[in-house]
């Protein structure tokens, strides 16, 4: 009955306090509005098709249009095309209107099937004995594609995207000496009747995600921004908490409960379960506003996985971390505006080391290695494992035992304050 | 007259502090009395009353209430022990009833006894009507009336009053020195009062004892004290003996 009425009191208290429930509640609204829409343009940079690239065609044939369509396909890419000169392209790249520019010059096209019937012509003259000069020197000056980029992009990209415009421009190429191979042999075997050539790739890679269940989800601002800012209105409830408990010691109601018969504790744990309630409902409402409210903004909806069970008790273990950093800072807080000032910047200390500001994946190795720290951290990597890789209990129980002991760590630390420091 | 109360040899230091905040204290307080613990700003008043309540351990000596030690049985002296706080302990965004439901509650009593309880308390001092009321809406003396209330619900046999009537008017100081008499002639509770205002307590105290620097300076029946001294009232024994220093 005592720890109910601690709770019922709690609850009466919490309610009547708009600035907190707006603390609670309307801040990690607004912070997972915000910042899943400013982040998401970045997310799709990583994951989706948005780099946008100038091509300059002025060959308008075979090579330049496989080369488009296979870029296409790749749908990394947002392509335009223009028909400017390459000062002109370059321009628009320092601009940073385009990240990468193409300029395809001339019959590219047309010189590269005549290169190709050259090569081909010399190897096979090679085997006959005719070792003449082909009829047609080649200009390989026209065979120059003339890739821009953008100086704010990174050499890895660079190269990465180098790498895959040479391997398309290769295939073609490699095609090209097949065709030309082919029609060769058909000049000296007129009379035979050969079944087209399959030019096809004969080796190709298949790609997947490595996840359970087989699934196939790519971390997006959503995936990151509900959990990530969850996590931090659940510790940002230290605030709450911490003011709580402050203003009962300041106004003389914990003198007065501690001199009834074994009634603080009750108190204590009806605060603690009042305020792990509050969390389950922040990361119920959060979810809702990822499930319903962001698709409704043209972002992608939150896929919270197949286990839901799994899913609460991550939630419930982050509330039970987040509460015991409340009451020690409370305990160990002489003031209120000590409380507000330390909890907040401890609590914005601890997500930005967590990966909640800026995702653990694009960290420097340093800080990757720091972030294990934190405990906002281990309710990400947990909250991760869940949505990107369908994750059971016995695969997130590390994260989950780490923030158990976070837990019974600062609620010992709490107690051990209280009786050994400000009731001495 | 019987004890109720009965401190030996009480010794209370802080940590970091060279200074003993309570120094060697002894005292009885005798069964039905009310008790007027008299003293300048840091004669060690609060420490004394908070080891009573068994908020803080005394580094040395013994605290008996009803023949019960507070150190070994603090479970059964606190059962009987009312407390009402200087400063008005109370929510002020929960309603006077919501308040005291809670606070009766946490000394576990039943539903329909607190209630009942509550109903006579606010009744006897003229806030029924007021009882659904935020606290943060009440007046002064208001708020010190239910803070009284508070203290009384699981029907203390010792009451500790820090300072009841501080800062409230003339008519809230009579309500609650009158319902405090009657809670003492007619249940016979034991009652602790320290205030500053020495007239009140004169007339409402059978006994005093006047503290300074942690230790008691002079204790016994009130009137008796003042003829002892050779004075007119118990503030002239007080300035007698505490002197006119400022004790900022």
């Amino acid at each position: 009955m005592k720890l109910l009425y601690s709770i019922y009191k709690e609850y009466k208290v919490l309610i009547r306090d708009k600035a907190g429930l707006a603390i609670i509640f309307l801040m990690p609204t607004v912070l997972i509005f915000i910042i899943t829409l400013i982040q998401d343009s970045t997310f799709k940079s990583v994951t989706e098709a948005s780099v946008p690239l100038l091509i300059v065609d002025r060959d308008n044939d075979s090579l330049s249009i496989t080369l488009q369509k296979s870029l296409e396909k790749s749908h990394f890419f947002h392509i335009t095309k223009k028909f400017i000169s390459n000062q002109e392209a370059k321009n628009e790249i320092a601009n940073g209107k385009y990240l990468i520019g193409i300029v395809i010059p001339e019959k590219t096209s047309e010189n590269l099937r005549i290169k190709s019937a050259d090569r081909i012509s010399t190897l096979l003259n090679n085997f006959t004995g005719d070792t003449a000069k082909p009829v047609n020197p080649i200009d390989t000056s026209h065979l120059k594609l003339q890739l821009y980029f953008d100086p704010i992009t990174k050499s890895s990209f660079k190269t990465t995207i180098s790498n895959s415009i040479s391997s398309i421009i290769s295939q073609i190429e490699m095609q090209n000496m097949m065709i030309s191979l082919n029609n060769k042999m058909l000049e000296n075997f007129p009379y035979s009747n050969p079944k087209p050539l399959n030019t096809a790739p004969l080796v190709t890679t298949s790609e997947e995600y490595a996840s359970f269940n087989n699934s196939t989800i790519i971390p997006n601002s959503v995936q990151h921004n509900v959990p990530a800012w969850t996590l931090f209105a659940m510790f940002f409830i230290c605030i709450p908490l911490a003011g709580n408990i402050i203003k009962e010691r300041t106004d003389g109601s914990a003198f007065r409960l501690l001199t009834m018969p074994g009634s603080y504790i009750y108190v204590i744990f009806g605060k603690m379960i009042t305020y792990i309630i509050i969390n389950l409902i922040q990361f119920a409402l959060m979810l809702c506003v990822g499930l319903f409210i962001l698709p409704l903004l043209g972002l992608p909806q939150l896929n919270v996985g197949d286990n839901f069970f799994v899913l609460i008790l991550v939630a419930f273990s982050a509330g039970l971390a987040a509460t015991g950093f409340g009451l020690l800072v409370g305990t160990i807080s002489n003031s209120h505006d000590q409380a507000s000032l330390f909890g907040a910047i401890f609590v914005i200390i601890l997500a930005a080391i967590g990966g909640v500001w800026v995702p653990t994946f694009v960290m420097p190795s340093m800080m990757k290695h720091l972030s294990v720290i934190s405990p906002l951290n281990w309710g990400l990597e947990a909250f991760y494992g869940i949505f990107l890789r369908n994750f059971g209990l016995k695969q997130i129980l590390p994260e989950l035992i780490k923030l158990w002991m976070f837990f019974v760590l600062t609620t010992i630390g709490s107690f051990l304050y209280q009786k050994k420091i400000r009731m001495k | 007259m019987e004890s109720f109360v009965e401190i030996k040899n009480l010794v209370k230091k802080y940590k970091n502090t060279s200074n003993v905040a309570v120094d060697n204290l002894s005292l009885t307080i005798p069964k039905g009395s009310v008790f007027g613990l008299l003293g300048p700003n840091g004669a060690g008043k609060t420490t004394f009353i908070s080891m009573l309540c068994g908020l803080f351990k005394p580094n040395e000596g013994s605290i008996f209430i009803n023949g019960k030690s507070m150190q070994t049985h603090s479970k059964e002296c606190k059962q009987i022990i009312g407390v009402v706080p200087q400063e008005i302990a109370l929510y002020p965004t929960l309603t006077a009833w919501e308040n005291l439901i809670f606070l009766g509650h946490m000394y576990g009593i039943k539903t329909q006894e607190l209630k009942i309880r509550i109903t006579n308390n606010l009744k006897l001092l003229g806030l029924y009507d007021h009882a659904h009321q935020k606290i943060s809406t009440y007046s002064g003396g208001m708020k010190r009336r239910i803070n009284l209330i508070a203290g009384l619900l699981h029907n203390p046999e010792l009451l500790i009053l820090d300072e009841p009537t501080v800062g409230v008017d003339v008519q809230s100081k009579q309500a609650i020195i009158d319902y405090l008499k009657k809670l003492n002639t007619e249940m016979g509770m034991t009652i602790l009062y320290t205030s500053h205002h020495l007239s009140e307590a004169e007339e409402f105290c059978s006994n005093i004892a006047i503290i300074d620097s942690g230790k008691i300076i002079t204790q016994g029946e009130t009137k008796l004290l003042i003829s002892e001294n050779n004075c007119d009232s118990i503030e002239e024994v007080y300035l007698k003996i505490t002197g006119n220093k400022f004790r900022d």
